[in-house]
């Protein structure tokens, strides 16, 4: 099922060697800090869809994210290990967490996975702010973590301490996570998801275990939120409970939702550009920020209904209309 | 003593359960008709205070006037809302995820549309009933009775409304199903658009009815939403007996179980039974399915 690398494959690989040269344009850190967080959410906006792909709203993204952060963090605070190592089994703790989830909740049909999943956000906030304080800090978090570092003793060693550095690890792994799920969406197991989105029972009586595609695809969803978690902890450096609450999920699936559900470029479009547009231009109407983001968002959503992804199709199908005219 | 201390608690229950039931309840009717998840739901909770704020504050207008004005106001905004915002998204594809993510849109603009327009202080409205009332050792302000009768009324309308008249049957046959109530020569839109504004009047009810006992800030509707999503879990979508019980056993276990254990633990305990409640009882306490 290998299609051919259409021309938005280019266009977009083109983006991203730019991206590479970057630096080169520009030194200014606040830059490379929004370019990072921008980076981080592509890769947690890509794990929300997922499991959208399977026709569920998981509204505790933002926890698996967090227990891929807070993982992550007290891995590498606690037991002195290195980040390489921490930021796997972050992806995994939060991976085989969802799966327990997945079991208990994807049997039923309807809104239950939400409410569920609503439920579990909100418990797991409660626990990390008011509980076991002395390892997870309470309300105010960890701070101080650490920026990873990689070294092969003769030949280098980087630290990632600065925002460019820390732009190129961001950088590859949000490549890795397209190519990801890239291959996901163009292989069996893609059609599968959206088989099982567009009709669970038609899909089930073709034979196949929709509840088991589905515990999956929350699983690959969640490992990628935690490791979005992952690199939101060692890159910002502080972390508190707040941060993966229930109105943080909010956000990214807005991300997704303009960008265009479904497709793998749409959420990593949304998410560049809501977060450039709240960040680099909104930044100046202060009070009005949110709202003014609000209404764009509304108003994509009513006159965009396939999102942003769908423009360079409108454009040429306009186009086309156009010069038949004439 | 002790046992004063629980009757006391317990009638703190009965209003906070009556004021989450409300709210769930116009949250229950949303879904129920249109599918939607409304994360803007609160903003109306929140506007129906400054609804209160407003007229009995500024303009010195009675409780009851206040209330029924709230209802009004509420319920033509939502109507509005449903007009522009959620009409137009219907018959998508993907309805249900895009409606909502638009309600959480708007939530945002009516939060910081109130900040700008009001200002992020918390504002006080004046009570109307002054006084206490005791009632054998148990010790209840005039103000609370009044919001636990004026509460119970409502509940008692919609119930009436829902269950004995036209336009009622019509909203519950499309709850149930939209086609088929089409078919009897039901007009679903108006159907939902008069759903839409009944649930946003619940709502904006009670957050003027709650406005003299808590005051008003535009930041309100974040929490309640939480709070109405869990009644709504624990007595079953759609279900307004459920809604009404789910309401008043958190409202119960909020206010009597704050005064033997920590907040923080009775929300632990809370969320952790109502999992084991949704695990083993998908539907809730009394949804069908």
């Amino acid at each position: 099922m290998i299609k051919k690398p259409k021309i938005i494959d280019i266009v977009y690989w083109a983006i991203f060697i730019g991206l590479f040269f970057l630096p080169l344009f520009t030194k200014e850190s606040y830059i490379f800090h929004i370019f990072c967080l921008i980076g981080i959410n592509i890769i947690f906006a890509c794990s929300l869809n997922t499991i959208l792909n399977i026709g569920e709203l998981n509204l505790a993204q933002t926890t698996f994210m967090g227990i891929g952060a807070y993982i992550s963090a007290l891995i590498v605070m606690r037991l002195a290990l290195p980040f390489w190592i921490a930021m796997p089994i972050a992806m995994m703790v939060s991976a085989t967490i969802s799966l327990a989830i997945g079991f208990l909740t994807l049997r039923f049909k309807g809104a239950y996975f939400l409410l569920f999943t609503f439920l579990f956000a909100e418990l797991v906030r409660v626990l990390l702010s008011n509980f076991w304080i002395g390892l997870f800090g309470g309300v105010p978090g960890l701070t101080n973590i650490p920026r990873p570092s990689m070294s092969i003793p003769g030949l280098f060693s980087i630290k990632f301490s600065s925002n460019i550095e820390f732009y190129y690890l961001i950088m590859i792994l949000v490549l890795v996570t397209i190519f990801v799920m890239r291959r996901i969406d163009m292989s069996r197991l893609g059609l599968l998801f959206k088989a099982i989105s567009q009709s669970e029972s038609l899909a089930e009586s073709t034979g196949l275990s929709a509840m088991k595609f589905k515990i999956l695809g929350c699983a690959i969803g969640c490992g990628f939120a935690g490791l979005a978690g992952s690199l939101y902890a060692h890159f910002v450096g502080i972390i508190t409970p707040h941060d993966f609450s229930i109105h943080a999920v909010l956000a990214p699936v807005a991300y997704v939702v303009v960008g265009g559900m479904g497709s793998v470029y749409g959420p990593v479009l949304g998410t560049t550009f809501l977060m450039a547009l709240s960040h680099f231009y909104l930044r100046q109407f202060g009070l009005y920020e949110l709202l003014i983001y609000g209404v764009i968002i509304i108003m994509i959503i009513r006159f965009m209904p396939e999102g942003l992804i769908s423009i360079p199709r409108n454009v040429s199908h306009w186009y086309g209309r156009l010069s038949k005219k004439e | 003593m002790e046992i004063m201390l629980l009757f006391q608690g317990g009638l703190n229950g009965i209003m906070l359960g009556l004021n989450y039931a409300l709210i769930a309840l116009g949250l229950s009717l949303i879904f129920g008709i249109m599918g939607i998840v409304n994360f803007a739901h609160g903003e109306m909770y929140m506007l129906g205070g400054y609804v209160a704020y407003f007229l009995i504050g500024r303009f010195g207008l009675d409780f009851f006037s206040t209330i029924i004005a709230a209802v009004v106001i509420i319920g033509l905004f939502g109507m509005l809302l449903e007009k522009f915002i959620f009409r137009p998204l219907t018959m998508r594809p993907k309805e249900a995820l895009t409606s909502m993510i638009a309600a959480v849109g708007l939530a945002w603009v009516i939060q910081m549309g109130a900040v700008i327009c009001f200002g992020d202080l918390d504002r006080n409205v004046p009570s109307t009933f002054k006084g206490i009332i005791n009632i054998g050792g148990v010790i209840i302000t005039k103000e609370r009775l009044a919001t636990i009768i004026i509460g119970i009324i409502l509940v008692l309308l919609l119930n009436i409304f829902l269950l004995r008249t036209r336009i009622g049957s019509a909203i519950r046959a499309v709850a149930q199903d939209k086609e088929a109530a089409a078919l009897q020569g039901i007009q679903v839109s108006r159907i939902s658009s008069l759903s839409f504004g009944i649930g946003s009047a619940l709502a904006g009810s009670a957050g003027a009815l709650m406005a003299p006992i808590f005051s008003v800030s535009p930041f309100l509707g974040g929490e309640v939403i939480l709070k109405a999503f869990l009644v709504v879990i624990l007595g079953g979508m759609g279900s307004i007996p459920g809604a009404l019980l789910g309401g008043l056993v958190l409202g119960f276990i909020e206010s009597i179980g704050c005064l033997f254990f920590s907040v923080p633990s009775v929300s632990a305990i809370t969320f952790s039974l109502i999992i084991i409640l949704l695990i083993i009882k998908p539907q809730g306490l009394l949804g069908r399915d």
